[in-house]
Parts: structure tokens; C-alpha cells; sequence
């Protein structure tokens, strides 16, 4: 049956209302989690607060269960949703440096969007700074472009590069999810309480 | 007092039961009995698709395509190579129905840019080959309705109407004729020339009489 419009359930010119009806949501949820405080995200990294940690993950392992349900009932065809491709090198210099951003500015992109929303000026000056960074990848995209390319392994995922049946990932993911929360918990206690 | 302590005893301890539900959950797909997916269309739509007399295309129809040079009509004749040797429709390629699932000619048959026309000497191979590959899930194939043989008696032989029938069958008639003639076959009519009787005028040559009576 699924995925919807693909299959032409849903019209395809549906695509971007829905897109934005999704984004609403999503900020909604990220602003009421309080996300938009940059000293709850930079909680996770000094041990004081873990639920971007734990809102994270769990959305990643309810999501990847819900929809391996689905598959297995026929309700959604997993082979026909859309992988993004794995560039190595590329995610790997770009992790760490939106990483020190992260930590640095106390936003991620979404996140930093919320707070502009409710008025934040940490939040704007992040944001601005954010769009000088995009500036500066774009000008320089021709000379990082081999880098971006080499690195390029296409639309690889866990199944196909360990060979291990999906469920079996997910099972492990769950476990891995379960005493992350567990251990952030047990690191939350141990930390001196900070309010905010 | 009792339903209230339990609530809250519930509530202490919420996360553990939730990670237990997760857990649970995850543990679940690992044990589900495991299944061979069917690749391709699901057997629903299948079904709606053979029904529907969409996908046949009539050999009028195709007689036109053909005469107009349609470029995105795609010939594939799913008889054995010794049928396909004797006699073919123009400009079509042969893929006999074994070997329609080879690698080397499965980019025929898997694309959108063409209408892809199978025939054979019936519907049957070409009816054959239509479900393989709309199973598969390729789209825009077609088959040719009634193959060959109902080209044959209807573009290259095609039946003179009655006298009483409509005007239609009529123009019918003329373009199936017509159409026979662009893929090279002439119909006995044009080919019987009915030569202008001569005509022979016997002029009577008057005979010379002799003047009669007189002055």
C-alpha cells in the first residue's frame, strides 16, 4: 500500500503541504521538549541534561519499529523509501565540525529555528551565523567538491553492509537505546543539578 | 486510598515500562515467523489490470501508429526466431517468450519511454509475456489483440463489407486497404487492371449507287 505518494495514494501535489504540515509538528514538539533553550541541548555534553539524547533516540527506534510493523503487515513497502546516500569523509569532517558548533553555539540548525521563533537572540545570532557558514560551503563547493564525491558509497545501509537481518538490527539498536537512557541516567546523578 | 497508590506506584515507575513496551516491541520482530515477500505489483492490482481490455491494442490501431511513424511504438515478437525469420511486423524485435526475463533484453520491456506492443501468432504468448512482465511491475505493455492471425485477415487481407452494411465499414474497409498496401501487400483488386474495351467503329462504306431517274 504504502508509501503513499509514491503509490499514488496521495496526489504528489500534496507533497509540500504535507511537507509543511510535518515541519509544524516537528518544531511544535521541538519547542514544548524545549529544545529551543540552548542550555538543554548543551546539557547533554556536560552531563546535566540528557533529553535531547533521549527524545532523539527514542523517535529514531519507535520510528524504525513502527515501520518494519508496517512492512511486515504489508502496510508500507520498506524497499521503496527513500535512502540518503553515505559520503564517508564528507559526514565525517561535517560531523565534527557542526559538533563544536553545536556545543559552541548551544543549537543544532532545527533547533536554533525554534528559538528564533519564540524570540531568542542567542537564537538569531546562531541562525545568522549559520547562513554565513552556508555561504562560505557554497562559495568553496568546486574546490571541496572531490572530497564530497570521492567518498560517496552510495545508498548503503546497516542490512546490506553486515549482511544481518534488519530485525536483528533493530533489536540491537533497541538494547543500545535502553542503556544509553539507562547510563545518562545513572551520569545525571552523578552531576551536580544545574536549573535553568 | 488503595487505587491512588497504585496509580502513583504506576506512575514512579512510568520509564521502565515504557522501555519494557520498547523492548518488547523489538524483541517481537526478531520472533515474528518470517515470510517470502512477492516482489513486483501487489496481486490486487494485477488482477484490475488484466481484466481491463486496456492493454489490448487493436490491429487498426496499430496499422495507424505504423503509417504515421509513431516513435514511441516498440515491436516486440514473443514467437520462437524461425517464426519471427519467416515473417514479422515492421521494425519489431524478436524476444521469444523463454528467454523475456534474460538479462541482455530486460531493457526492452523495464522502461517509460515506449509503448511497448507484444504479438505473437495469437493473444497467447504475447498475453503470456504481458503478465510476466506486469507482474514485474514494468509499465506501458501492451499486447496486440488477436496476434498475427487477426493481422493478417484484417490489414493484409481484409474482408470486402456487404452492400448493406454502414458507411464506416466502408471507410474501415478502404483504410485497412490502404494500410495493406503501405506494408507492401497489394490486394488482388489493385492488382487486376480492367483494360478499356477497344471499341471498333465499323465505318459503312456507302456504295457508290448509280445516279438514278434523270432529267
Amino acid at each position: 500500500m504504502g508509501p503513499l505518494i509514491p503509490n499514488g495514494i496521495i496526489s504528489s501535489d500534496w507533497n509540500y503541504i504535507i511537507a509543511i504540515l510535518i515541519g509544524f509538528a516537528f518544531g511544535y514538539i521541538l519547542e514544548a521538549s524545549g529544545f529551543s533553550s540552548s542550555r538543554k541541548l548543551a546539557g547533554v555534553f556536560y552531563g546535566y541534561d540528557f533529553a535531547v539524547l533521549k527524545v532523539f533516540f527514542t523517535s529514531a527506534v519507535v520510528a524504525v519499529i513502527g515501520l518494519y510493523y508496517m512492512d511486515y503487515l504489508n502496510w508500507i513497502d520498506i524497499s521503496q523509501l527513500y535512502v540518503h546516500p553515505t559520503y564517508v569523509w564528507a559526514a565525517i569532517i561535517g560531523g565534527m565540525i557542526m559538533g563544536v558548533g553545536f556545543l559552541a553555539g548551544g543549537f543544532c540548525p532545527g533547533t536554533s529555528l525554534c528559538a528564533v521563533a519564540i524570540g531568542k537572540i542567542d537564537g538569531m545570532v546562531f541562525t545568522l551565523g549559520l547562513m554565513i557558514g552556508i555561504f562560505i560551503f557554497s562559495e568553496f563547493f568546486n574546490s571541496l567538491e572531490p572530497l564530497f564525491e570521492r567518498s560517496n558509497l552510495g545508498h548503503i545501509t546497516l542490512v546490506d553492509s553486515l549482511n544481518i537481518s534488519p530485525y536483528w538490527i533493530i533489536f540491537i539498536f533497541t538494547i543500545i537505546a535502553l542503556v544509553a537512557f539507562y547510563f545518562s541516567d545513572w551520569v545525571r546523578s552523578k552531576v551536580k543539578k544545574v536549573f535553568y | 486510598m488503595s487505587k491512588k497508590y497504585k496509580l502513583k506506584r504506576l506512575l514512579v515507575r512510568r520509564y521502565q515500562i515504557l522501555a519494557a513496551i520498547l523492548f518488547i516491541l523489538a524483541a517481537g520482530l526478531v520472533l515474528l515467523p518470517k515470510y517470502k515477500k512477492n516482489e513486483g505489483i501487489a496481486p490486487d492490482l494485477l488482477m484490475k489490470k488484466m481484466i481491463s481490455s486496456e492493454r489490448y491494442i487493436s490491429t487498426d490501431l496499430l496499422a495507424d501508429r505504423l503509417v504515421n511513424q509513431d516513435p514511441s511504438v516498440l515491436l516486440i515478437d514473443t514467437r520462437t526466431e524461425k517464426e519471427f525469420q519467416n515473417y514479422a511486423l515492421p521494425n519489431a524485435i524478436n524476444i521469444p517468450l523463454k528467454k523475456l526475463l534474460d538479462e541482455d533484453v530486460n531493457g526492452y520491456i523495464n522502461q517509460d519511454i515506449y509503448d511497448v506492443i507484444f504479438y505473437s501468432n495469437d493473444n497467447f504468448y504475447a498475453d503470456q509475456a504481458w503478465i510476466i512482465g506486469s507482474r514485474l511491475g514494468y509499465t506501458n505493455l501492451y499486447v496486440l489483440e488477436g496476434g498475427l492471425n487477426k493481422w493478417f485477415h484484417t490489414i493484409i487481407n481484409p474482408e470486402l463489407p456487404d452492400e448493406t452494411m454502414p458507411e464506416e465499414a466502408f471507410e474501415l474497409y478502404s483504410f485497412r486497404k490502404a494500410a495493406g498496401m503501405y506494408f507492401g501487400v497489394g490486394t488482388s483488386e489493385q492488382k487486376t487492371i480492367n483494360k478499356p474495351i477497344k471499341k471498333t467503329i465499323t465505318v459503312k462504306k456507302k456504295k457508290k449507287r448509280v445516279a438514278e431517274g434523270g432529267c
